[in-house]
């Protein structure tokens, strides 16, 4: 079998292709929808297709070590930048879960978005790419590009479809976004002066900037600009109140994809350029990276259960499960980061889930409060069962998808750092106390206002179900994602210290 | 042996999920079916596998987590203890189904029930059999959440539901402690496997042994109600009554005792931790057993009853007495649950009137319950010659066996436990069935079935001793032998002969004497008085009513400051303190970036004076360049 | 007759500050505003063709040229609007229009 690379470049700019075939029916929702599904199913099903075929890929050793797919060409001569893209079992899992994500999103916001369909439909669309792009792009140059595209689509989607103080929200995400980023820009540049200054040739390549010897100080200012953008987009506390502001006023759709997606851009970011670019510096930032990942977890587990808003409340959560991710990153050992790896996919899926049921809630019953709901057993027992189910796979209960994630992550950091891993496991308790106050106040417990409440219909029974499968199967059997994040996890912690 | 293993696990995880799904659309007697078949086949499985049974077998089933050196398979381990343990909950699970068949007869919800009932006993099974500890976690986690959702099965009292959280929190707790002990293990030997860390006991230096048997023992505490985290069992009592009669007397509880002879031989080479076990074990049992003399409420009696028998089977593995805490363990279950499920048709005869002291004089109306509800207390009590008069005593024998100003405390404190424990059970008794009956309440009519299912747990309990005979007797218990060749059971220090059967002498005394005491108060012409002294709350009950105050400690000392705390990070600190830094910052760069805004205020005017302003200070600049 | 470029460079300055003073003193006037950019703008187009016939090149009267075509737009367009002006508010007063505020 020859692959063909050009997949790749299919694979990032579908879904641009998409949003131009949107445009033309723009007023007409009926037509654009379908539209739209069509291209990110067919998205998802090249994402699928490509996964059924990694190990044939694997096989055929593409230029880089450790892909499955590479692209390469020349794009703009002067500075050296390339178009490379290049795909690995990492990105691969994370094409997937932008694939899937997307589909939800749609498929949520398919009667709860009425206004202005084509236009949104088209945001989503071109947000794809953008997202698509941060997991393939292997030059500095086009991953900037493609880490700025992917952000202005929501902040338009927030700030259009938003609810509450959505511009406010919207300016405030963009506003932490852009501070990080600009900063990572700068680094990118003197990263690539510098190399140009040690070896004469012009790059943004990651394989050959990664070669660059840096003086220990100069290492830490430019990992310091990195970690800067990718800690807010994490968000590690206490760089993490755009996010709570965000997924309050963002329509569904946007906190699906926030929460699955642009979260993970900070991780995958993380562990794919800050430490393979700056081993040194990484290891004497990890201490501080500790830190703030287990008192993200503490904090953010104890905010979250004062909180009255349910959306807010899973926003808050959120932030203590990528503290897990975090510390998975921050001990750079093989276990803890394919566990960190596989929490990325399982906080996608489960918080995707949550906030699409929230929203579910939110489009009968018009509000959020905690305090309106009560007895919803009673009225939506489907409703309640889904929502138990995924409460319970947040909490991390064996058997469904997070305690994968969270117990590699937890196993492997112990054998770097007992103190971080055994100060995180706190945060398993924590977590359990905010979820069932939840769970109770909403779905146990007796009515608190008559709310008309009609139970899920047969669109969002097949989302969920479909999410619910994938939870159980990923708890279940994670062996063959596990699997596939092997040879490119030994090869990130065989270059690193 | 393979496929018996697997559908012992599988029955169970199927019918659950086919009442899950499927319940809302099959009939009920379909659902009800299914539901009991499933345990009932894996009872079968279980003594098909005890027929095959020829030594301790590895079964791998299937991959779960596997990332480089960390390695937790589905794999099953099946020896004499997890073999006899899955017996027991087979069979006694299998007949509180057939009893809740009666009891939820009523209950439109009984697909969830029987669904998390069934899922229930696949996760103890898997606890139990599991051959590695993040699988056994699997179950242990499991368990913990069908209880959960059962304690709050009548989720509409807030009551309720708040206890089951209580419950769950306070397990996980516990849990914590042991997942920090199952990472630390894995980091120290690199694997997770039971098998393979019992043999690393030697290699591993003795402080870390001390703590992981910490660890290991706080995990133990959440799950099987030991003190400190023992206020969660007394509330867990709001869920139906043959859930506490499963989870929260057979099988969940003592899972706890289950998982420290599980991993004795790795922590029991270390002589601290032995010596807290036994203590935590020893004083929990005394502490339940005075609270359970001032109960009011009949399941809360059986309740702090539970803990404080799964009191004295932690102090029976404390002492090494492996052998002895797994009897009592077997026994326990059977008698307990008796217990419950009488209690349960007492209940439901009574239309949910559980206040004891509104009962009385049932003995000729219930009259079959009364008689297998005797004998559970005959048991619970130690009555001589009873399964749990051997059970208890072989622990005893066990602390006895130790010597020591440490162990011959406990066995003080064990042997007045074990007369706390004849009185309260006979006042119980005594209250609820003897006398005259209190209040008009007529007792209805009760489904045969919940009656019938106690028959066989009475044999069981007072024939139990028949398990482990005293070794006096002239030849080894069966239950000794069957255990002995696991590694840690064998070699148990013994009591002379002579000490032994002094100690059951003392302790059938006792036994006795809790017994009279009882009668002496409760029957007759001073019952009335006992009863309305009682009722009215002496002073001091108030202080054992309440578990010793227990709970309120923790309000004040943990949730309260928890609530405060919570509150004051988000409003202080997380909106007042970051966000309002942030907000500042944005408003002072809004206001530096209007100072020169303010220039511009539209008027030609403007514009040109600061052209020409600008084209004075060019001017000036090149003269003085010139110049100079 | 060669004229020494100073020369022309201070007739420029003259003729530059003319016009500004122009602006400064007539702002009551829009159309006298007008003018007095002209005469500014001349002033530069002076410079450029002194320049191009100090060093001989014709670069400074390609310009000049442009300049010329340039301005006579912008004086059509600004009259236009002055036009326009004068008919919506009545006045060309300059210090009457300050909607531009920032």
């Amino acid at each position: 079998m020859m692959a063909d690379p050009h997949l790749l470049t299919i694979l990032v700019f579908f879904p641009l292709a998409g949003c131009l075939l949107v445009l033309p029916v723009w007023k007409r929702p009926a037509a654009a929808r379908p539209l739209a599904l069509g291209v990110m199913t067919g998205e998802l099903l090249l994402a699928l297709w490509l996964y059924a075929s990694w190990q044939g890929l694997a096989a055929l050793k593409p230029i880089l070590p450790g892909y499955l797919l590479v692209e390469d060409a020349p794009w703009i001569g002067a500075f050296g930048i390339r178009y490379t893209l290049g795909l690995d079992g990492i990105s691969l899992l994370m094409v997937m879960l932008t694939a899937f994500s997307f589909c939800v999103a749609l498929a949520v916001s398919w009667r709860a978005i009425g206004e202005k369909v084509g236009l949104f439909l088209a945001l989503l669309l071109a947000m794809e790419t953008g997202i698509m792009g941060v997991f393939l792009a292997l030059d500095l140059a086009l991953f900037y590009l493609f880490w700025e595209v992917m952000l202005i689509p929501m902040f338009f989607l927030i700030g259009i479809w938003g609810h509450g103080r959505h511009i406010y929200s919207t300016v405030k995400f963009f506003l932490f976004t852009m501070f990080g980023s600009l900063l990572m820009l700068l680094a990118i540049i003197a990263l690539h002066l510098l190399h140009a200054q040690q070896s004469g040739v012009a790059t943004f390549g990651l394989h050959q900037l990664i070669a660059t010897r840096l003086p220990a100080g100069t290492q830490l200012w430019l990992f310091g600009a990195f970690f800067l953008a990718f800690a807010i987009k994490f968000p590690l506390f206490p760089l993490h109140t755009w996010l709570p502001d965000a997924h309050t006023d963002a329509p569904t759709a946007g906190s699906v994809i926030l929460a699955g997606l642009l979260l993970k851009t900070g991780s995958y970011g993380l562990l794919r350029f800050g430490y393979p670019l700056f081993p040194q510096a990484a290891q004497t930032l990890t201490p501080l990276f500790y830190t703030l990942a287990i008192a993200g977890i503490i904090y953010a587990s104890l905010v979250a259960f004062a909180q009255e808003d349910m959306k807010r409340l899973i926003a808050y959560s959120s932030i203590g499960h990528m503290g897990y991710v975090a510390i998975g990153i921050a001990a750079w050992q093989p276990v803890a980061l394919s566990g960190s790896i596989i929490q990325m996919a399982n906080h996608g899926v489960t918080t995707g889930a949550l906030f699409a049921m929230v929203g579910m809630l939110d489009e009968r019953a018009h509000t959020r409060e905690i305090g309106a709901f009560g007895g919803l057993w009673g009225k939506i027992p489907l409703w309640s069962f889904f929502f138990l189910l995924f409460s319970m796979a947040s909490v991390g209960l064996p058997g469904l998808n997070n305690f994968v994630g969270e117990f590699l992550v937890l196993s492997g950091t112990f054998t770097k750092s007992p103190l971080a891993a055994g100060l995180a496991f706190t945060g398993i308790v924590l977590t359990l106390v905010y979820t069932v106050r939840l769970v109770q106040e909403v779905v146990f417990q007796t009515e608190r206002k008559p709310l008309p409440l009609a139970d899920l219909d047969r669109r969002e029974i097949c989302l969920l179900a479909l999410l619910a499968l994938l939870v159980i199967l990923m708890g279940v059997h994670p062996a063959p994602l596990l699997d596939l994040i092997h040879g490119p996890v030994k090869i990130l912690v065989g270059g690193a210290p | 042996m393979n496929i018996y293993l697997a559908l012992i696990l599988l029955l169970p995880l199927l019918g659950g999920l086919c009442n899950a799904l499927l319940g809302r659309l099959l009939p009920r007697r379909v659902g009800v079916i299914v539901a009991c078949g499933v345990i009932w086949g894996a009872f079968a499985c279980a003594v098909l596998a005890f027929v095959g049974f020829t030594g301790p077998v590895r079964v791998e089933l299937g991959s779960w987590l596997a990332a480089f050196s960390f390695q937790a398979p589905i794999a099953l381990y099946l020896d004499q203890l997890s073999l006899g343990l899955t017996l027991m909950i087979t069979f006694v699970c299998g007949l509180i189904h057939l009893y809740s068949v009666g009891y939820m007869q009523d209950d439109p919800a009984w697909a969830r029930y029987f669904a998390l009932l069934n899922i229930f006993v696949f996760a103890m099974l898997t606890l139990v059999l599991a051959e590695n500890l993040p699988l056994l976690y699997l179950g242990w986690e499991g368990v913990g959440f069908c209880s959960y959702a059962l304690i709050g099965f009548w989720y509409t009292e807030e009551k309720n539901a708040t206890a089951g959280r209580k419950a769950f929190i306070t397990t996980r707790i516990g849990d914590t402690a042991f997942g920090i002990a199952i990472v630390w293990m894995y980091q120290l030997s690199g694997s997770v496997s039971i098998t393979h860390l019992n043999s690393m006991g030697a290699l591993i230096p003795a402080a870390v042994v001390t703590t992981l048997g910490l660890l290991l023992l706080a995990g133990a505490a959440g799950k099987s109600a030991q003190l400190p985290l023992s206020v969660w069992l007394p509330d867990a009592m709001a869920g139906p009554t043959p859930v506490s009669a499963q989870i929260h007397a057979a099988t969940m509880v003592t899972a706890g005792v289950y998982l420290l002879a599980r991993m004795f031989p790795l922590i029991g080479s270390s002589e601290t931790v032995r010596a807290a076990i036994a203590l935590t074990g020893g004083i929990t049992a005394f502490y339940a057993a005075t609270c359970a003399c001032c109960q009011r409420d009949l399941k809360r009696i059986l309740a702090y009853s539970t803990i404080s028998q799964i009191g004295y089977m932690v102090l029976g593995v404390g002492v090494g007495a492996l052998p002895g805490a797994t009897f009592h363990l077997l026994t326990h279950a059977f008698f307990k649950a008796l217990l419950f499920l009488g209690a349960g048709c007492v209940i439901t005869a009574l239309h949910h009137q559980q206040d004891i002291f509104r009962m009385g004089g049932l003995r000729t109306k219930l009259a079959a319950v009364y008689w297998p509800f005797l004998a559970g207390a005959l048991c619970l009590a130690g009555f001589p010659l009873t399964g749990g008069f051997f059970s208890k005593d072989a622990i005893l024998g066990g602390v006895a066996a130790q010597g020591g100003a440490l162990y011959g405390g406990l066995l003080l404190l064990g042997l007045f436990t074990a007369l706390l424990t004849s009185f309260y059970t006979f006042r119980m008794v005594f209250v609820v069935f003897h006398g005259e009956q209190e209040h008009s309440l007529s007792p209805g009519p009760l489904p045969q079935i919940m009656t019938l299912t106690l028959v066989p747990l009475a044999l069981l309990g007072l024939c139990g001793g028949l398990l482990n005979l005293p070794a006096y007797l002239g030849y080894e218990g069966v239950l000794d032998g069957f255990l002995g060749s696991i590694p840690g059971f064998g070699g148990v220090e013994q009591a002379s002969h002579a000490d032994e059967i002094a100690l059951q002498i003392v302790a059938a005394t006792l036994s006795l004497a809790g017994l009279g005491l009882a009668w002496s108060r409760y029957t007759g012409s001073r019952r009335a008085d006992a009863l309305a002294r009682e009722a009215t709350g002496p002073s001091g009950a108030g202080f054992l009513l309440n578990g010793w105050y227990l709970d309120n400690l923790y309000w004040a000392l943990v949730i309260n400051p928890f609530n405060h705390l919570a509150r004051f990070l988000w409003k202080r600190w997380d909106e007042a303190g970051i966000d309002g830094t942030l907000d500042g910052l944005a408003r002072l760069t809004a206001r530096l970036g209007g100072l020169p805004a303010a220039w511009s205020t539209g008027r030609v005017a403007t514009s040109l004076f600061g052209l020409a302003s600008g084209v004075a200070i060019i001017l000036v600049y090149l003269v003085w360049v010139t110049l100079s | 007759m060669i004229v020494p470029l100073e020369h022309i460079l201070i007739l420029a300055g003259l003729l530059f500050f003319l016009g500004m003073g122009g602006m400064l003193a007539w702002r009551a006037n829009l159309i006298m505003m007008l003018v007095c950019i002209e005469v500014m703008l001349n002033a530069v187009m002076l410079v450029f063709v002194g320049g191009s016939a100090r060093w001989g090149t014709a670069d400074g009267q390609l310009f000049a040229i442009f300049i010329m075509a340039l301005t006579s737009a912008e004086v059509s367009l600004a009259l236009a609007m002055v036009v326009y002006l004068h008919r919506r508010r009545k006045t060309i007063d300059t210090d009457r229009f300050s909607e531009m505020k920032g």
